[in-house]
C-alpha cells in the first residue's frame, strides 16, 4: 500500500487514536499480537480458493472492538451489510467468546479513516467463511486480557474469575468489562486462548433474529441515499441510453441551469477513460431531473448491438482460451469414438442486479480531506479510485460505509462515486448522486452471459469415462485489473467467472476450459459469481448424463465421489443430506432425471 | 409556491414547485427518510405512503394532490418506539427485513391493506399488494401480515 511507502503523508497514527479513546481494544494492535498468525494462517489457506473481486494487497483483516462505558461493546465491520446478515452472523461469533449476550453487542461499518480496512472487501461468500475464527480468536484474547487485568489487580488466580453477561467476579470481587478496561493503560495480549467447543455455543448453529431488525423496522436513515449533510446539493448525471454512445454533443445547457433550483450544470471533457461528465446540480432532486430532461444530448452510437451478437461473441471456440482443469487426456478419448459421446449445451442469459436502492453516493469534499457516503463492497478500492479523480492521495478520503439496499456484487464499482466526489469538489458543497432506475438497467455492471458445452464418452457398461467442460464467459474481475494483469497474464477470468468451472466428480479423465471474449458492456461480479452458471450447467449435464445411462442421479453422483479426499467426503454428505431432507417429497418427474437441484460450491466443500 | 397538509400529525407547509413528486418533498424538504426511492413510475412501491389513510406511491404523485390532506408515512405509523404499529410488531417477530429498503413501503402497503381488510387471506395479499422485494422476503411478509392481522385484533378485543 502506498501509505507503507511515504509515512510522511500518513495522515492518521492508529496508536494516537488508541490513546485518545477511552479504551478502544482496536483490533490492529490487541488483535495483531495476540491472533495474527492464526488469521494469516486461516486466510492463505482460503485465499486460493476465494473468488475474490479485487487485487489483494493485503489479506490480514482487522477487527475492532471497543468497550463502551454502558459495557456494551462496540464492532466496527468492515464488512458492508447489504442484506444478508453479516451483522448479526459476527455478533453472534463475537458473543460466544465475550460470553455476553447478544443485544451487548452493538455493530456499526468501519470507515475508512480509522484505519480499519479489509482490502478482501465484501464479496465472493467469504465474509463468515474468512472471519469465522479470526473474529472469537480476538473476542476471546479480550476477555483473557480483561480478567488478567482483574485477576491482577484482585490479586486473585485468573482461574478464580467468572465471566457472565460481561461481569466479572470472584468472590466479593465485582466489575464490568468496562471498569477494568479503564483500569489501566498498560495491556499485555496474552497467546491466543483455546476456543470454546461449537458444542457449547449458545448462538452459533441456532435460529436468532437480526440485530438490525430496528432500525430496518423503524425505517431509520442507515441507506447511502438516506444520508444529509448541511447545504447539500442534488446531481443527476447524464448517461448514454446507448451502448457504447459517447456524446457527440449537448445542446440546451443554459436552459437547464435557468430551471428554478438548478445552481450549475458541469460538463467536464474526458473525465474517465475518456468518457465526458455532464451534471446538473439543483437545490433539490427534482430540479435536478427537471434540468437533465431539458438538456439535448446528441450521442455518437458506434454500433447498434443486437441479442445474437452478444451471443456470438459468448460461444465456446471464440476468444482466449484458458485450460483450468486438465486429467488424463479426455479430448483424445472423445475424438476416438465420437458415436459414444453425449454432448449438450446451456446458456445462461445476461442480467443486471436490480438491487432496490439504486448507486450512488454522498460527497463532501474540502481543502485537504473528502468524505464519501457510500454503500460499498470495496471500501480500500474506492478510496484509491476517487483520489485519483479529486487529486487527492487515497489517506485522504473517508469512506463512511452505509448500509446498503441490496448488492448482489454491484456495489464493487466506483464509478458513481467517482463522479460525485468530482461534483462536491467542482461545487464546493456536500452532493448526493443517486441513479434514476432507467440508469441504473441501461448504465449496468451486468453479470455475464455463458455458454457452456458439456462432452462425455460413456462407455458400453454405461460408466463415464471422459469429461470435458467449455464454458464461454465475459469476464467478472479482468476489467477491474490493470490491462495487462488482467487480459495478457491471466487471459481469463478463472478467478470469478470461472469459479466452479472444474469437473469435482472423479472421472479419469476429465478438463475444463474458459473461453474469455469481452462484451461492448461492461460485465462484473454477480453473487456467487461463476458457481451459479458453472453449477447449473455440469449438475444439468449430470441430470441428463444419469438420464441416458438410466441411473438414479443420486446414486450416480455418489458414485463419482468415492474416494478420501476431503472435499470427496463433503460433497457426499450434502448430497445424502438433501437425500434425506426431500425424502417423501414428490419429485415432479421421475423421469425427467432433473429432480436433483444443487448448488455445490467447492470453496465451502473445501474449507470448514 | 406554498403547500399546506399534514405529515404525521404535524403542519407541513413547504415552498416548493407544485409539481415536484410528494416522494421527495417528504424525503428531502421533510427530511423524512422511511419512504425510499425505487424507480421512480410507481411500479415498485418503495414509496408507499398513506395520503388520508389510503395507500398511495408517492414517486409519482405531485405534492399539489396532498394540500389539505393528512400524509402518514412509516415514522408516523406508531405511536412511539414503545408502542409499534402491529405491522411493526409482526415485522419484527417474523424476522421479516433482509437489505431492509424495500420494507418501508411493504409495511404501509400492509397497513393499509389491514386498515381495509382486517383479515386478510394469502391471496387477498397478494392480489392487493404488488410492492418488490429484491431479498425475496415474500413468504415472511404473507406469515407478518397474518400475524399483524391477530396482532390487531388482539388489541383492539
Amino acid at each position: 500500500m502506498a501509505t507503507e511507502n511515504t509515512p510522511t503523508k500518513k495522515k492518521f497514527s492508529r496508536r494516537k487514536f488508541l490513546q485518545r479513546g477511552a479504551i478502544v481494544f482496536g483490533g490492529t494492535i490487541v488483535a495483531t499480537i495476540a491472533a495474527k498468525g492464526p488469521i494469516r494462517r486461516f486466510v492463505a489457506q482460503i485465499a486460493e480458493n476465494t473468488d475474490t473481486p479485487l487485487l489483494i494487497s493485503n489479506l490480514e483483516p482487522t477487527f475492532w472492538f471497543e468497550i463502551m462505558p454502558d459495557n456494551t461493546i462496540q464492532y466496527k465491520s468492515t464488512k458492508l451489510e447489504m442484506r444478508q446478515g453479516v451483522f448479526t452472523g459476527l455478533a453472534m461469533l463475537a458473543a460466544e467468546e465475550l460470553e455476553i449476550p447478544l443485544e451487548q453487542i452493538k455493530v456499526v461499518h468501519a470507515n475508512t479513516a480509522n484505519g480499519v480496512e479489509d482490502a478482501l472487501g465484501t464479496g465472493g461468500s467469504n465474509s463468515t467463511l474468512t472471519l469465522y475464527k479470526p473474529i472469537r480468536e480476538v473476542a476471546a484474547t479480550m476477555r483473557e486480557m480483561l480478567k488478567a487485568q482483574a485477576a491482577k489487580q484482585w490479586n486473585v488466580p485468573i482461574t478464580a474469575i467468572k465471566v457472565e453477561n460481561g461481569v466479572m467476579t470472584s468472590g466479593n470481587h465485582k466489575a464490568t468489562y468496562y471498569e477494568i478496561s479503564t483500569s489501566t493503560k498498560e495491556w499485555k495480549a496474552p497467546e491466543t486462548p483455546a476456543l470454546k467447543p461449537t458444542s457449547a455455543f449458545k448462538y452459533v448453529g441456532k435460529n436468532v433474529k437480526r440485530i438490525d431488525l430496528q432500525p430496518k423496522v423503524m425505517g431509520k436513515p442507515i441507506f447511502g441515499i438516506d444520508q444529509s449533510l448541511p447545504d447539500m446539493l442534488y446531481a443527476v448525471i447524464l448517461q448514454s441510453p446507448y451502448i457504447g454512445g459517447t456524446l457527440k454533443s449537448l445542446k440546451n445547457s443554459k436552459e437547464a441551469a435557468k430551471i428554478s433550483g438548478v445552481v450549475q450544470v458541469i460538463e467536464i471533457k474526458d473525465f474517465v477513460e475518456k468518457a465526458d461528465l455532464v451534471a446538473v446540480v439543483a437545490k433539490n432532486r427534482y430540479a435536478a431531473e427537471m434540468g437533465l430532461q431539458k438538456l439535448e444530448a446528441v450521442w455518437d452510437i458506434p454500433k447498434k448491438w443486437q441479442q445474437a451478437e452478444f451471443e456470438a461473441l459468448t460461444t465456446v471456440g471464440v476468444g482466449t482460451d484458458v485450460r483450468i482443469q486438465s486429467e488424463g487426456s479426455p479430448e483424445s478419448i472423445l475424438e476416438e469414438s465420437p458415436d459414444l459421446v453425449f454432448k449438450q449445451e446451456y446458456r445462461t442469459p445476461l442480467a443486471t442486479h436490480a438491487h432496490m436502492e439504486p448507486n450512488g453516493a454522498v460527497a463532501q469534499v474540502e481543502k485537504d480531506k473528502a468524505t464519501v457516503f457510500v454503500g460499498t463492497q470495496a471500501s480500500t478500492m474506492f478510496r484509491g479510485n476517487i483520489a485519483k479523480v479529486i487529486d487527492m492521495e487515497s489517506e485522504q478520503i473517508n469512506i463512511e460505509t452505509t448500509f446498503a439496499g441490496g448488492s448482489f456484487g454491484r456495489r464493487v464499482d466506483s464509478k458513481h462515486a467517482e463522479k460525485v466526489a468530482r461534483i462536491a469538489q467542482i461545487v464546493g458543497k456536500p452532493v448526493h448522486v443517486f441513479n434514476t432506475r432507467q440508469q441504473e438497467f441501461q448504465n449496468a455492471v451486468y453479470r455475464p452471459q455463458t455458454h457452456h458445452v458439456l462432452s462425455a464418452k460413456i462407455s458400453k457398461e454405461g460408466n463415464i469415462e471422459a469429461i470435458t467442460h467449455n464454458q464461454a464467459t465475459p469476464d467478472q474481475i479482468l476489467g477491474m485489473l490493470p490491462a495487462n494483469l488482467g487480459y495478457t497474464l491471466l487471459g481469463a477470468d478463472f478467478v470469478s467467472a470461472g469459479h466452479g468451472a472444474s469437473i469435482l466428480y472423479n472421472i479419469e479423465h476429465k478438463s475444463a476450459t474458459m473461453w474469455q471474449n469481452k462484451l461492448p458492456v461492461q460485465t462484473g461480479i454477480w453473487r456467487a459469481v461463476g458457481m451459479f452458471p458453472n453449477t447449473f450447467a455440469i449438475e444439468s449435464f449430470m441430470n441428463e448424463l444419469a438420464h441416458k445411462t438410466g441411473k438414479d442421479p443420486l446414486k450416480m453422483r455418489l458414485d463419482l465421489l468415492s474416494g478420501n479426499e476431503q472435499i470427496n467426503q463433503r460433497y457426499k454428505k450434502v448430497l445424502e443430506t438433501l437425500a434425506e431432507k426431500a425424502a417423501g417429497t414428490n419429485p415432479k418427474s421421475q423421469e425427467s432425471g432433473a429432480e436433483l437441484p444443487l448448488v455445490t460450491t467447492a470453496k465451502v466443500l473445501r474449507q470448514r | 409556491m406554498e403547500i399546506t397538509f399534514k405529515i404525521n400529525g404535524k403542519e407541513a407547509k413547504p415552498d416548493i414547485d407544485p409539481a415536484m413528486p410528494l416522494l421527495w418533498v417528504v424525503r428531502d424538504e421533510l427530511n423524512l427518510k422511511a419512504t425510499k426511492f425505487g424507480c421512480g413510475a410507481a411500479l415498485c412501491g418503495a414509496c408507499t405512503l398513506h395520503i388520508d389513510g389510503e395507500a398511495y406511491r408517492s414517486c409519482s404523485i405531485p405534492v399539489s394532490f396532498a394540500a389539505g390532506k393528512e400524509v402518514t408515512t412509516l415514522e408516523g405509523l406508531s405511536e412511539s418506539e414503545d408502542n409499534l404499529h402491529p405491522v411493526q410488531q409482526a415485522w419484527m417477530e417474523e424476522n421479516v427485513p433482509q437489505c431492509g429498503y424495500c420494507q418501508p413501503g411493504f409495511m404501509m402497503a400492509a397497513a393499509g391493506l389491514l386498515a381495509k381488510n382486517p383479515n386478510p387471506t394469502d391471496e387477498d395479499i397478494k392480489n392487493s399488494i404488488s410492492n418488490i422485494c429484491r431479498c425475496g422476503t415474500q413468504p415472511r411478509i404473507l406469515k407478518a401480515i397474518k400475524r399483524a392481522a391477530q396482532i390487531k385484533q388482539t388489541v383492539t378485543v
